[in-house]
């Protein structure tokens, strides 16, 4: 009872509390001048804007598979075609090893997981701003919600691929009597691994979704860009073909142990890189850090230019 | 204190040109972004703005007229916050809808809730408001039963209806509207200005860019005229629209000037005056005296006949064309008078502009030859001791002519046989 009345109150104290803040916020004076200041006064905006990304990542969705008659069928067939393709050459001809246990389908599978929301969700935040043209260049918020709300069709698209993959394992679960995927604690290191991907692609697209904008080569030299890097990173062969003695070059890659900590997360295999993982949070850092400015500084220039 | 002030705002935009591009740019300079455009050789300013300055108080209805691309839609842009600006600066206070265009932050796939919300969103409205709010702009719009369906099933009034309600049900304290208060069916529009007009006694400012000077009148209780992207007036809505129009009048009609003619072989125009009763001329009329427009000719030939006609205008309208029924004779060669007395009280307190035009004969011959001063008088009528309802409401003050009627107050018979 009394719990209860206090949610009660405590609800009623959070939207009289919005309100006060709203309250504030029309007294307060805004200023237009030719370069923004004040990083704090835009985190606040973001915030205050904040519920526009679940529109514009929605729309995002659903431009994709929108008219689509087989709209659910593509949303299966767009991944798979390319994995299932992927594992015939290289697990089939070329014979490369999952180096473990795991069969090659299931673990290719979950690399390229990992690989498909870093390349997909950088592809789309990269036209972050350029798809939303229309509204941008007529009603105001903060732009940077725009490239991050893009990576929503690449998330949709992870989760039809962890799907897939939970399909695939309980079918060698019935097969091998093996339960491949590993539910426990360590699935927490592939979240994150996960998440820091995103951050990775937000970050760089912060760069690129600028660029995009006067440069339509950019998106064009990313594809051939993200299939060399895709090489580069451990997604369709396991850390343990390379030499020890160069691992200290792939790890240079941020994106190989985030990929690295994804399987070992998730399949058990190979093993968690401690040092590289926490290099690539640096690197990530720094990237999102110049990415900030980056986007800051020229937005609005490239704005005046869709 | 004012909702709004600008200071020496202006917009710079780089154009180049195609071939001198080419020819100087270099890789290094095409990836460059932004900023440093203004060196590169071929590449020309444009100002689309240029130190506008102004303020705004709460409650003003400010309209902002000019020629197509004189920089109307920058500045709503600007202060919508889309573009940014190149120089000087902007202070206001409170929330900014924008109505740059009909929609623009409208899905038409999503139903009208979702496009409240997510129009809420944008403009940084807290949620639980914006549901507070949902019922009354349905209704604002015309569209109560409509709530769930797709704005793409929407008919364009509807549309329309349901763009101005969101923006002014979401409790703005500037309203920029771009043409919008403008179009729409009249029983709409009227309810729309009747809300701004509400809305403004409250304290909502709001800047309307129209090209229909009527609206303007209307609707507005200040007006600014930006020309070339600089402001050239701004003030009361009747002196200022006046004489933006006379100003595109004048324009049109010196590229008209060529098609008149002032003189052929049998005569010449030589001045067109506003003269008072007394013959002095005047500059301004006033409506409570008879005025008159006096043209001077100077007859090259004998036995020519005379008939004149005089078109006055108004805000580029052209309120009548008088003419003179008889042909007059000029006897012989000289300088001639002619007088048109406009009587008084039939003038309203506007701009005017007078348009002449002489037929003249010669002889006996069917052949007619005309002459036309187009524009050839603009003046201001005022009046002096005209007494003047002001009438509540929206209603432009005066006319276009404001002549004195016949008035007859009188009790009727059958309710003074009652009494």
């Amino acid at each position: 009872m009394l719990l209860a009345l206090r949610r009660l109150f405590g609800l009623a104290d959070a939207a009289a509390a919005e309100e006060a803040a709203d309250r504030d916020w029309r007294a307060r004076k805004w200023v237009i001048e030719p370069s923004r200041q004040g990083f704090r006064a835009r985190i606040e905006e973001v915030w205050r804007y904040r519920r526009i990304m679940w529109f514009l990542a929605r729309q995002r969705v659903r431009d994709r598979y929108d008219g689509l008659t087989l709209g659910p069928f593509w949303l299966l067939a767009r991944p798979l075609m390319p994995i299932l393709i992927g594992t015939l050459i290289f697990g089939g001809l070329l014979g490369v090893d999952s180096g473990g246990p795991v069969p090659y389908f299931l673990f290719f599978l979950t690399g390229t997981s990992c690989w498909r929301i870093f390349e997909r969700s950088l592809l789309w935040v990269t036209r972050g701003l350029e798809n939303v043209r229309a509204l941008v260049k007529k009603v105001y918020f903060p732009r940077i919600i725009a490239p991050v709300a893009a990576v929503s069709p690449a998330l949709t698209e992870f989760v039809v691929l962890l799907t897939l993959l939970l399909l695939v394992s309980i079918f060698y679960w019935f097969k091998d009597g093996v339960m491949y995927l590993q539910f426990g604690p360590r699935m927490l290191a592939a979240v994150a691994a996960v998440i820091l991907t995103v951050f990775f692609s937000i970050s760089i697209g912060l760069f690129t979704s600028v660029l995009q904008v006067r440069h339509r080569d950019v998106r064009y030299s990313m594809r051939y860009v993200n299939q060399f890097w895709m090489y580069a990173t451990p997604v369709i062969y396991p850390m343990s073909q390379i030499p020890p003695k160069y691992h200290f070059l792939m790890y240079l890659n941020p994106m190989a142990p985030l990929v690295e900590t994804y399987k070992w997360g998730m399949l058990g295999i190979g093993e968690f890189p401690t040092r590289p993982f926490i290099s690539a949070i640096v690197v990530m850092i720094v990237v999102f850090v110049a990415g900030l400015v980056f986007f800051n500084r020229y937005e609005a220039a490239s704005v005046d230019k869709l | 204190m004012d909702s709004l002030v600008v200071e020496n705002l202006g917009k710079c935009y780089i154009l180049r040109r195609g071939a001198e591009k080419k020819q100087t740019s270099t890789f290094r300079d095409r990836l460059r972004i932004g900023g440093a455009d203004g060196d590169k050789p071929g590449a020309q300013e444009f100002w689309a703005l240029r130190e506008v300055s102004f303020r705004v108080q709460p409650g003003t209805i400010l309209g902002i007229i000019g020629a197509n691309g004189a920089g109307k839609t920058t500045l709503l842009k600007i202060l919508a916050r889309v573009i940014t600006p190149t120089t000087g600066r902007v202070v206001g206070v409170g929330r900014v809808v924008s109505l740059l265009e009909l929609g623009a932050g409208f899905d038409p796939d999503l139903p009208a809730y979702d496009n409240i919300l997510m129009n809420a969103a944008m403009l940084g409205v807290p949620k639980h408001e914006a549901l507070k709010r949902i019922d009354d702009i349905l209704a604002f719009a015309e569209a109560e039963q409509f709530g769930t369906t797709p704005l793409k099933h929407y008919s364009s009034g509807m549309y329309l209806r349901m763009a101005f309600s969101v923006a002014i049900n979401m409790n703005p304290d500037i309203l920029l509207a771009d043409e919008i208060l403008a179009v729409g069916d009249q029983a709409f529009q009227e309810r729309c200005l009747q809300r701004v007009e509400q809305e403004g006694r409250r304290g909502l400012t709001v800047l309307f860019v129209s090209h229909d000077m009527d609206a303007i009148m209307r609707v507005c209780n200040r007006v600014m005229w930006i020309n070339a992207g600089q402001v050239m007036r701004m003030g009361e809505p009747e002196e200022v629209v006046d004489e933006y129009q006379n100003a595109v009048w004048a324009q049109a009609d010196a590229s008209r000037d060529e098609r008149g003619r002032r003189a052929n072989r049998f005569a010449e125009v030589i001045s067109v005056r506003l003269a008072s009763a007394a013959g002095r001329d005047i500059g301004g009329a006033p409506t409570s005296e008879d005025v008159y427009v006096r043209v001077r000719l100077n007859a090259l030939k004998r036995h020519l006949k005379i008939k004149c006609a005089l078109d006055l205008m108004t805000r580029a309208q052209l309120l009548f064309r008088s003419t003179d029924p008889d042909a007059h004779p000029l006897g012989e060669p000289g300088v001639y008078e002619i007088l048109a007395k406009i009587p008084a009280h039939l003038l309203a307190e506007a701009n005017y502009s007078v348009t002449v035009s002489c037929i003249l004969t010669w002889k006996n011959e069917p052949q007619e030859y005309p002459l036309v001063v187009y524009n050839a008088l603009s003046f201001i009528a005022y009046a002096t001791d005209e007494p003047t309802v002001t009438v509540p409401g929206r209603i432009r003050k005066t006319g276009l002519i404001a002549p004195r009627l016949d008035w007859t107050v009188r009790q009727e018979e059958a309710s003074a046989a009652r009494a």
